[in-house]
């Protein structure tokens, strides 16, 4: 008996606990009407959308940062890219919505530029690449510093800077990685909750008019504030579990690519 | 002409080293001498604890990477993603330089280039030819070979080759030997001997 194996997977089962309960109850003896509605479809496109460009943003201006982490030896800057996920997740809300408050100056000055956080697609965005971010860069960087650096040494040597090194030599060569790490980011912003509950509530721009992330739906429905109650919100969250799956599963299927 | 007097420190490893010539110069010794070492000081990826790095006359010691010009060229330096021809001028493209096409078909010729698809389908020989062909299309200050003409079924020749393209760009090569005997096919030979001290001189190409 390999107890080791045994001990591995009874931990995984209790990992994946709230998982089967959900699917179980939603799709099955709790399920309702209003779980699969217009609403929470709207709620879930939106989520999907907000994300996916999310981990655009996260790869223009993040994949920057993991190569510096992979090729540098900057300590300080390593550990100061896991704050944003290491502190209560509505307190990144309250930033952005103070950082974008008429009454400060940053908030005065954003505004002016037109740039407003409060329940838009790009305060929702923003949060989301501030909760996503950490977790592109921490799988980009093991990607990184896993391939072999001999290629951009040829490159430096021929006269090419560091940053033209990443996009005309890594970049090309590192789309498992790449998709991996974008996948997997993506996975962490659908499953978002507490920031966007503060600054995206619900956003009122086309197409998404009135229309609220789904982690904040699922919540909504439960706490009574939508009709459906606990039931809904069951059946909503397993709707969510099942668009976020293949996406998390395809993320990992990736990164095993990658690690070949 | 190339003038390196370098003591490197890489982990348990202290390497004194001291060389010069132009042209061609074989750097011989036996695995773990330090050849790779002071192939990679002189191309500053390793810092230099004492002395310097001239080429033609140029201190180059405390020069970044990417202002050095001096290309390191291992069995491992290519570029999968591009096919040949883009990759052979893709060095002097970076530097705004236009080789002429007849020159770019005869140094692949001469290194018995005679592929058109991706350098990442191809042979590890012929990404190595491929990869040669590049740093010398680059024009840089010098070619550092770290063992990359090992594994090619014509070493000799491509070696040969090499030097003679490399002398007419007026570019210096230091090529590093597993084997004494390769200090023939060059202008200098210089011998590691265990990580230590000053390399031994003998007189090549006699």
């Amino acid at each position: 008996m390999n107890w080791l194996r045994v001990i591995a997977i009874a931990s995984l089962l209790l990992l994946l606990v709230p998982i089967f309960v959900l699917l179980y109850y939603g799709l099955g003896p709790f399920r309702d009407a209003a779980g699969f509605g217009t609403q929470v479809i709207r709620s879930i496109e939106l989520t999907l959308f907000s994300s996916a460009l999310a981990v655009v943003a996260d790869f223009i201006l993040f994949t920057p940062l993991a190569y510096y982490l992979a090729r540098g030896n900057d300590r300080i800057s390593e550990s100061l890219v896991d704050i944003p996920v290491s502190v209560p997740h509505p307190i990144i809300g309250v930033a952005l919505l103070i950082l974008d408050s008429p009454v400060t100056p940053t908030g005065k000055f954003l505004l002016g530029l037109q740039i407003n956080f409060y329940n838009t697609i790009l305060g929702l965005v923003t949060a989301l690449v501030i909760m996503s971010a950490p977790i592109y860069v921490k799988s980009m960087e093991p990607y990184f510093e896993s391939k072999d650096p001999s290629p951009e040494e040829f490159a430096m040597g021929m006269g090419a800077s560091r940053l033209r090194t990443l996009y005309s030599v890594v970049l090309p060569n590192s789309r498992d990685g790449l998709t991996s790490a974008s996948l997997i980011s993506m996975s962490r912003a659908l499953s978002e909750f507490g920031s966007i509950s503060i600054i995206a509530f619900y956003v009122l721009q086309f197409p998404f008019y009135g229309v609220s992330p789904a982690s904040v739906t699922i919540y909504e429905f439960f706490s009574g504030n939508m009709s459906g109650g606990l039931n809904a919100a069951v059946t909503a969250s397993a709707a969510m579990i099942l668009v976020a799956i293949p996406i998390t599963l395809a993320g990992h299927m990736f990164r095993r690519r990658a690690g070949r | 002409m190339i003038e390196a007097k370098v003591s490197v420190q890489a982990g348990e490893f202290r390497l004194h080293a001291e060389l010069q010539g132009s042209g061609t110069i074989c750097l011989a010794g036996k695995n773990g001498t330090g050849k790779t070492t002071l192939l990679r000081a002189i191309a500053g990826f390793l810092p230099i604890a004492e002395g310097f790095v001239r080429i033609g006359g140029t201190d180059i010691t405390k020069s970044s990477v990417e202002e050095r010009d001096v290309v390191l060229v291992t069995p491992a330096t290519y570029f999968p993603h591009l096919g040949v021809d883009s990759h052979v001028t893709w060095g002097a493209k970076l530097k705004g330089l236009r080789p002429e096409k007849d020159y770019v078909l005869r140094l692949k010729s001469e290194l018995g280039i005679d592929y058109q698809g991706t350098v990442g389908d191809l042979s590890r020989g012929m990404q190595q030819r491929v990869a040669l062909a590049t740093a010398l299309l680059s024009s840089p200050r010098a070619v550092l070979v770290d063992e990359a003409f090992l594994g090619l079924n014509d070493r000799e020749t491509i070696i040969s080759r090499y030097g003679k393209l490399a002398r007419q760009a007026s570019v210096d090569v230091i090529f590093s030997s597993q084997d004494e005997a390769d200090g023939t096919l060059a202008d200098h030979l210089y011998v590691l001997h265990d990580g230590l001290a000053t390399p031994k001189q003998r007189e090549a190409n006699t």
